[in-house]
């Protein structure tokens, strides 16, 4: 064996050592989501099993389903991501484009926010939702997403904009176009692949949500990734209820991340060459 | 026609920060001529182009078509179509979607779009193309895209930013010819930005020399080569450029060396002057002033020769490359009508 090969052959033994140690969770759960709980709880492991879809059946139908917890997740995922897009476009096109007072830190700013440790500011948020009511309602876990999601959304955007050549918005607003025009028919179309990345990030954030979620819900707005813990008690965990709520919770991610793949590593990119995404 | 397309620059100034970049532009250009504004990179043309367009504002200064002050006019009101270098086509549309886009903002029925679309394709040649995205086109085809896009809407000024730059040399000449043809059939007032004087000769009507940002002479392109108003302009017009060389001035003549140059200029008393003469109305001749040959530039239908002539580097065209060999003296003669004279200190022709 060559020496390249011999590098190769390295790089695929590591890469499928990553691989494994990221897909074992995802496949551990898959399997004991078809399990029964006393199949789980079998010494030595079963690996051949009878598929089984009670688990599904019992949180999907069951007396302690998590349905409305799934359509909480949504609503707060597809607001969060809907008011975000609506804010942060117009928002990142002025920052790329316009002259805004104080836009040469703005940058620096919007980052500052996401250095915070989410953890030191969860008791305020609190408080501040306690004092006007929007505990355990969708407006105050949204709320509360928006300042995280917007300032990241408007820095992911800012790059893509910038990439949009000057002269093509000139040759619109000499066509006739108003700026708004512009943005809309002009600006948007171009920076679809990064507006697409931004929904999917922003998305899969709200969605993935558990520290704020934990504090700021109730018994009313209760998203997914808190409900899953309805199956983990001080006597008893279950198992295979949990890994089905797991699968549940999973299944809209992948479908997204697949749906976006292409759009994702090439706006991991930008963001990589751009660094600050703004000079 | 309709005698529309009058534009006029008034004193414009446009400073970036301490930096000035255009020093009291006037200019004033006609109905239905093609102008061309030619100089340097740097010169202030581009920005003097884009203030027309509306897309920069003046720092002071106003700007008027057909009488109108549009010094503060937006873009799109100005009703005029601009051509970029870059094309900026809107990579998302295809030709058509291109072309048709500035008709839909102005808010054209659908059938006149859809015909006046094909119209304006049939004129640069690229009905067959309008079913593409800009990104399955070649340069050319491109350029002519924004051409058309430029065309369709009937403005009032036709705007051009160094158009065929991207184009390789061939298909350069090629599209200049019919640039002008287009803009005669047109008859449409075209405002042309150029660094190549080339382009700017065989195109324009008339023309202005933009220099650090201040206009050094207007006239047509013939006029501006038989009479640089001043040094700057006689050294940029003209290829190779003019030979010049400062010297004295008496009595008709100058100085060259330990010979004289009649001129066909008569002023009384001494003075500094920089003696002009373009390298074709250097004659190389059995008698005159001597000079030696460094070298021989052979352009297959002409020859450029590098001379050094009274300690002097002077080039001279001919159109016959075995006048002299690499190396050897020759005589050299140029005619007094042939010869510039310009202040040495002002600058300016005498």
């Amino acid at each position: 064996m060559s020496g390249r090969k011999l590098g190769l052959a390295l790089i695929v033994a590591i890469s499928l050592a990553f691989l494994l140690a990221w897909v074992f969770p995802i496949v551990w759960s898959i399997l004991n989501s078809l399990k029964t709980e006393r199949d789980i709880l079998a010494y030595p492991p079963k690996l051949v099993f009878a598929p089984s879809l009670e688990a599904y059946r019992d949180v999907l139908f069951g007396s302690a389903a998590i349905l409305p917890n799934l359509w909480s997740s949504f609503v707060i995922s597809i607001g969060t991501t809907a008011i975000t897009m609506l804010l942060a476009v117009p928002a990142a096109y002025a920052l790329a484009r316009l002259r805004v007072p104080g836009k040469k830190f703005a940058g620096f700013y919007i980052l500052a926010t996401q250095m915070l440790p989410p953890v030191g500011i969860i008791i305020p948020y609190f408080l501040i939702l306690r004092n006007i009511g929007w505990i355990d309602t969708y407006q105050g876990i949204i709320l509360i997403y928006l300042s995280f999601s917007l300032p990241f959304a408007i820095w992911l955007l800012v790059s893509y904009f910038e990439d949009i050549p000057f002269e093509m918005e000139e040759a619109a607003y000499l066509d006739g176009a108003s700026r708004l025009r512009t943005l809309w028919r002009i600006i948007i179309p171009q920076a679809r692949g990064g507006i697409a990345v931004t929904v999917v990030f922003v998305f899969l954030n709200a969605w993935n949500e558990f520290l704020f979620a934990v504090v700021l819900s109730g018994n009313t707005v209760r998203p997914v990734t808190i409900a899953m813990f309805n199956f983990v008690s001080v006597e008893q965990t279950l198992w295979a209820k949990l890994a089905a709520v797991s699968v549940l919770a999973m299944l809209p991610v992948i479908v997204l991340g697949i749906a976006a793949q292409r759009h994702i590593v090439k706006g991991l990119t930008v963001g990589a060459v751009k660094g600050g995404g703004r000079r | 026609m309709s005698m529309r397309g009058e534009v006029q620059f008034e004193k414009i100034v446009k400073m970036h920060g301490s930096f000035s970049a255009l020093k009291g532009i006037d200019l004033k250009i006609d109905p239905g001529e093609f102008f061309a504004l030619l100089g340097p990179s740097g010169s202030g043309k581009s920005t003097t182009l884009r203030i027309l367009a509306g897309l920069d504002m003046p720092t002071s200064g106003r700007v008027f078509v057909d009488g109108e002050d549009v010094t503060a006019f937006d873009a799109r009101d100005r009703d005029v179509a601009m051509v970029f270098q870059s094309y900026a086509l809107y990579p998302h549309m295809t030709v058509f979607e291109n072309i048709a886009f500035p008709l839909e903002m102005a808010k054209l029925r659908r059938s006149e779009i859809a015909s006046a679309v094909r119209e304006a394709a049939r004129k640069v040649k690229i009905e067959h193309l309008l079913d593409r995205k800009p990104g399955q086109l070649s340069g050319g085809q491109q350029q002519r895209c924004a051409l058309a896009r430029a065309i369709v809407r009937k403005a009032r000024l036709f705007l051009l930013d160094e158009p065929l730059s991207n184009l390789d040399a061939k298909l350069r000449l090629e599209t200049r010819v019919e640039l002008k043809k287009l803009q005669r059939s047109l008859g449409v007032t075209a405002v042309y930005v150029t660094h190549d004087q080339e382009e700017a000769m065989t195109l324009a009507d008339r023309m202005a020399i933009f220099m650090e940002g201040e206009v050094k002479q207007i006239g047509r392109p013939a006029d501006i080569f038989a009479r640089p108003d001043s040094i700057d302009v006689a050294a940029f017009i003209g290829s190779p450029p003019m030979n010049l060389i400062p010297t004295r001035y008496s009595n008709g003549s100058v100085d060259l060396g330990d010979h004289r140059l009649r001129t066909a200029i008569q002023t009384p008393g001494e003075r500094e002057v920089v003696v002009g003469f373009r390298p074709s109305a250097v004659r190389i001749a059995s008698e005159g002033i001597p000079a030696s040959v460094e070298l021989i530039e052979d352009l297959g239908d002409s020859a450029v020769l590098d001379l050094v002539l009274a300690g002097h580097s002077v080039r001279a065209r001919t159109g016959d490359r075995r006048v002299a060999e690499e190396g050897e003296t020759v005589f050299v003669t140029v005619r007094p009508e042939d010869i510039h004279l310009f202040d040495a200190g002002s600058r300016k022709r005498l």
